[in-house]
């Protein structure tokens, strides 16, 4: 890790076919700063992409990454920060993603708290796939699928997480660039699994979840005086379903990440040419 | 053929059937002796009948047969299962005292032991299958300070008393069958020998060449009959420096591995076919990615959950062909049980020197059943690794573009690209299931298309050039018939042999144990007047693949019963399919 890596050492020469003022340009860059600010470079990160609009940032970013497959962005992000301990695991998808297709994984990975930071691009649709509801669209949302909106309630992603036994929830607004970086930066200080739900606008599809919306709605948990730490004050936020919050909502003080709980510390890419001294011993426990 | 005998302890489910069957082939190799076992299971944990089979002989065995000759019967189920295997020179251990009366038929031996009081007056019913053990003993002629030795090394780690308790309830059957009954005209004398064996089944075994290979990752989700491997590495591999996780699902076991096999760990995950379906959309992605991974697919009767307790070879196909879109392979398929170690170190070398993801296909008989070697035939010395084109700091250079990107999925001659892993400075590159550049950025330029499917397609190609596809070869190389199997079913062949040599009918065994690439047989095909293939599924999966290879129709032997062939059986299948005309 070198001190004087800059945001822009995560960026790749790809240009992003994202639509023009497409939140994740301010989600990716957020992501970005933070990775700099917290002491990261390239060579010592690795993003995981989910797929979607939102999982293309690992396209656009620098860094050791894998673009997988539609859902699965979490368990590979646990299977490298196991083999790694020493490497910054970022996960990134987005709501379809992480919450329909994805939902089990989330849950698993939620509960065992793997260090690593995981930001889900929260557009309340599906944008790739051109305008399907996703499991965070409002119950009265119209779409190509869903003509008379879902009828059925949102998912609710940090009650989910906190049900979860989540160490680390935070929200964030993809276009208030410094706020968000700040949280994003936050979860990946965090021992354990920093969950992150960024307010992502979706342009083309979304016209309710604007950011128009979001700017007149959101509600800073810091000016509010909410202490993350105080288990009661963050249920209370995170189940109050009438307000929009930003800002970490849920921290646990005493959080033990996957690998310390496990004992996984060792780096497992290095392995001897042979089979390993006393390997015979495996043979002799079948006399 | 070596003077065999054969021997199972059967009951309900829970009757301990398992560790007591476990017990007796244990004290069978410690005193030199081989033993081949095989287990009758339901798919129910309590109730429903199970039961554990030895066949030992001072003579390599590795296959069942159709005879017992001494049987320890728990319930009258456990008669009535084996009847048609029970001959006039079986004896059967049975408790009168209980509940049940034994039907036992008029010619065979009821030994009749009060298995229950007598484990009571020992120290406690629960070692009733001990005093059995005993009383098998007794009948058999076999030494019971082996049984000792194997009790110590059972209950060694739950105290001295427990063992002595144990030990003496084996001297209890003993003596009452001393006293009770006069046995000599059975005739059974087990012979011993000095030599020393190691006793294990065949998912122990490819855990144990994970471990050597230097498999440090492991992700499953528990599915009879590959949840032994996670159990086996569980607590074993970190004490090499590695671990397992119980995953949530089958979709997220493979995707943890591959995380880990990105991140440079040798990793691998195991499943049976209904994991495999799940795990299919990710097996493309570690082919287009390029990265080694080890998947081992430990078969069973299917489809759907099928019959999950009961041996098929059905899966072969999906190991193929499984995936959308065209997926580069490989797919071994170890024919032994020393073959699931040695395949398995195998399958990791391939992998990582091909960067593509290896099917590691194995089966439910071969699981299951145990079997004796010398622990020579493991020996770690003779175990190899070899990482491939795995770069370091220095080596990096060579690989980056004008603009200093590294060609992660640089197009070569051989279809294998350089491979950093993370922390190697100057490498970062993503890889992406989607069709990339050699840079790993999304593309659907036509040429780069073409050039990234050739590329992955030809890593198989030059493997098939530079590695040996070998098979194994038993019987007569010169005889007119050729038999040609793959998998598990090796073993029965091999001594199916022997009956049909009694019968004066010589065949040509071929066992093979890759199935793509695979060795080329047309050779072969052609030099014989007929070649059967040999295989646990109903449609002839492999016949398929061999007929298509060599344009020659061969016959076909299929069992699909959820049961193993057994030598005798598979020698009156051959027999009869030799005298078939050939299909057209
Ligand atoms: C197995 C599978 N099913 C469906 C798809 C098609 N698909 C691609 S992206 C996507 C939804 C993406 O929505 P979201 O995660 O919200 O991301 P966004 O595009 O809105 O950023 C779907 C259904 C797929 N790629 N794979
Ligand atoms: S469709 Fe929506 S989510 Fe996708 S790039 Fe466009 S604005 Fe962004």
């Amino acid at each position: 890790m070198s001190s004087d890596v800059r945001f822009t050492d995560f960026k790749s020469d790809k240009q992003p076919t994202w639509c023009p003022g497409c939140g994740d340009f301010g989600t990716m860059n957020g992501m970005m700063k933070a990775l700099a600010n917290t002491g990261n470079d390239p060579d010592n990160t690795f993003v995981v992409a989910g797929i979607g609009c939102s999982g293309k940032i690992g396209t656009y970013m620098h860094s050791y990454a894998l673009h997988g497959v539609h859902g699965r962005a979490l368990p590979v992000g646990t299977g490298v920060k196991m083999a790694r301990p020493d490497i910054e695991v970022m996960v990134a998808g987005g709501d379809g993603d992480g919450y329909s297709i994805g939902a089990g994984h989330f849950v698993h990975a939620v509960r065992r708290n793997v260090d690593m930071t995981y930001v889900v691009m929260d557009n309340r649709i599906y944008g790739l796939t051109k305008g399907q509801a996703s499991p965070t669209s409002r119950s009265d949302f119209e779409t190509s699928t869903t003509p008379e909106g879902p009828k059925q309630p949102p998912v609710n992603p940090l009650a989910l997480a906190l049900a979860s036994g989540a160490s680390f929830i935070a929200q964030s607004f993809s276009s208030d660039a410094m706020r968000h970086a700040e949280i994003v930066e936050k979860a990946i200080e965090h021992d354990g699994f920093g969950f992150v739900n960024v307010f992502s606008p979706c342009v083309t599809f979304n016209d309710v979840d604007t950011y128009d919306y979001f700017r007149d709605s959101l509600v800073d948990l810091e000016e509010e005086g909410h202490d993350p730490t105080d288990y009661e004050a963050a249920k209370e936020v995170i189940l109050d379903s009438d307000k929009e919050y930003q800002g970490v909502l849920y921290q646990d003080e005493n959080s033990v990440p996957y690998h310390e709980q496990h004992g996984v510390t060792e780096d497992m890419s290095e392995i001897p040419d042979g089979a390993p001294e006393d390997a015979m011993d495996l043979v002799r426990e079948f006399y | 053929m070596a003077e065999d005998l054969n021997w199972a302890v059967g009951g309900e489910a829970g009757d301990g059937i398992d560790s007591t069957g476990k017990i007796f082939a244990q004290a069978l190799a410690r005193a030199g002796r081989h033993v081949f076992t095989s287990k009758d299971f339901a798919s129910r944990i309590r109730g429903g009948y199970t039961a554990y089979k030895i066949r030992t002989s001072v003579e390599q065995v590795q296959s069942v047969v159709d005879r017992l000759d001494i049987l320890v019967a728990l319930t009258q189920r456990t008669i009535d299962e084996n009847l048609d295997e029970l001959h006039e020179g079986s004896a059967i251990i049975y408790d009168g005292e209980r509940s049940w009366e034994a039907e036992i038929p008029d010619e065979m031996t009821a030994v009749d032991v009060p298995l229950k009081s007598l484990a009571e007056e020992a120290g406690g019913a629960i070692m009733r299958n001990i005093v059995a053990l005993g009383a098998a003993c007794e009948i058999t002629g076999f030494d019971v300070e082996y049984l000792d030795e194997a009790l110590e090394k059972r209950f060694g780690g739950k105290g001295s008393k427990i063992v002595e308790n144990n030990k003496a309830a084996a001297r209890a059957g003993q003596e009452y069958v001393q006293e009770n009954y006069d046995l000599d005209h059975l005739g059974y004398n087990i012979e011993t020998t000095d030599s020393d064996y190691v006793l294990l089944n065949g998912n122990e075994a490819i855990g144990m060449g994970a471990i050597a290979a230097g498999c440090r990752f492991y992700a499953g989700y528990p599915i009879t009959p590959a949840t032994s491997i996670m159990e086996y590495l569980t607590g074993r591999i970190e004490e090499y420096g590695g671990h397992v996780v119980q995953a949530e699902d089958e979709l997220s076991a493979i995707n943890m591995s591959l995380g880990a096999a990105r991140a440079g760990a040798r990793s691998m995950t195991a499943t049976s076919g209904a994991g495999i379906d799940l795990m299919t959309e990710t097996f493309g992605l570690v082919a287009t990615s390029e990265t080694p991974l080890v998947i081992a697919d430990v078969q069973r009767s299917g489809p759907s959950t099928g019959m999950p307790t009961k041996q098929e070879q059905g899966d072969l196909n999906m190991a193929l062909y499984g995936g959308h879109g065209e997926v580069p392979r490989f797919v071994v398929a170890p024919t032994s049980i020393t073959e699931c170690f040695w395949k398995t170190v195998e399958a990791f070398n391939l992998a990582e020197k091909y960067q593509t993801p290896v099917f590691l296909v194995s089966d439910l008989a071969m699981s299951v059943t145990e079997q004796t070697f010398p622990p020579e035939a493991f020996d770690m010395d003779e175990v190899e690794i070899d990482r491939g084109k795995l770069v370091d700091e220095d080596e990096v250079d060579e690989w980056l573009d004008a603009q200093g990107h590294f060609r992660a999925h640089a197009v070569t001659d051989d279809g294998v690209s350089p491979r950093a892993i993370p922390g190697t400075t100057d490498a970062a590159h993503m890889s992406t299931g989607l069709e990339h550049d050699e840079l790993g950025r999304r593309t659907e330029a036509e040429d780069e298309r073409v050039h990234q499917v050739d590329k992955r397609n030809r890593k198989v190609e030059t493997a098939r050039d530079d590695e040996d596809w070998d098979y194994r070869e038993f019987g007569d190389p010169d005889a007119d018939n050729l038999i040609i199997s793959w998998g598990s079913n090796e073993g029965a062949l091999v001594e199916a042999l022997d009956y049909l040599r009694e019968d004066g009918i010589d065949v040509h065994v071929i066992s093979v144990p890759y199935i793509h690439p695979r060795p080329d047989l047309t050779e072969e095909i052609e030099a014989a007047d007929e070649t059967i293939v040999v295989e646990c599924n109903a449609n002839g999966q492999f016949a398929d693949v061999i007929e298509h290879d060599v344009l020659t129709r061969v016959k076909r032997i299929n069992k699909y019963t959820g049961v193993r062939f057994k030598a005798d059986e598979l020698a009156d299948d051959i027999t009869e399919k030799l005298s078939e005309e050939v299909p057209a």
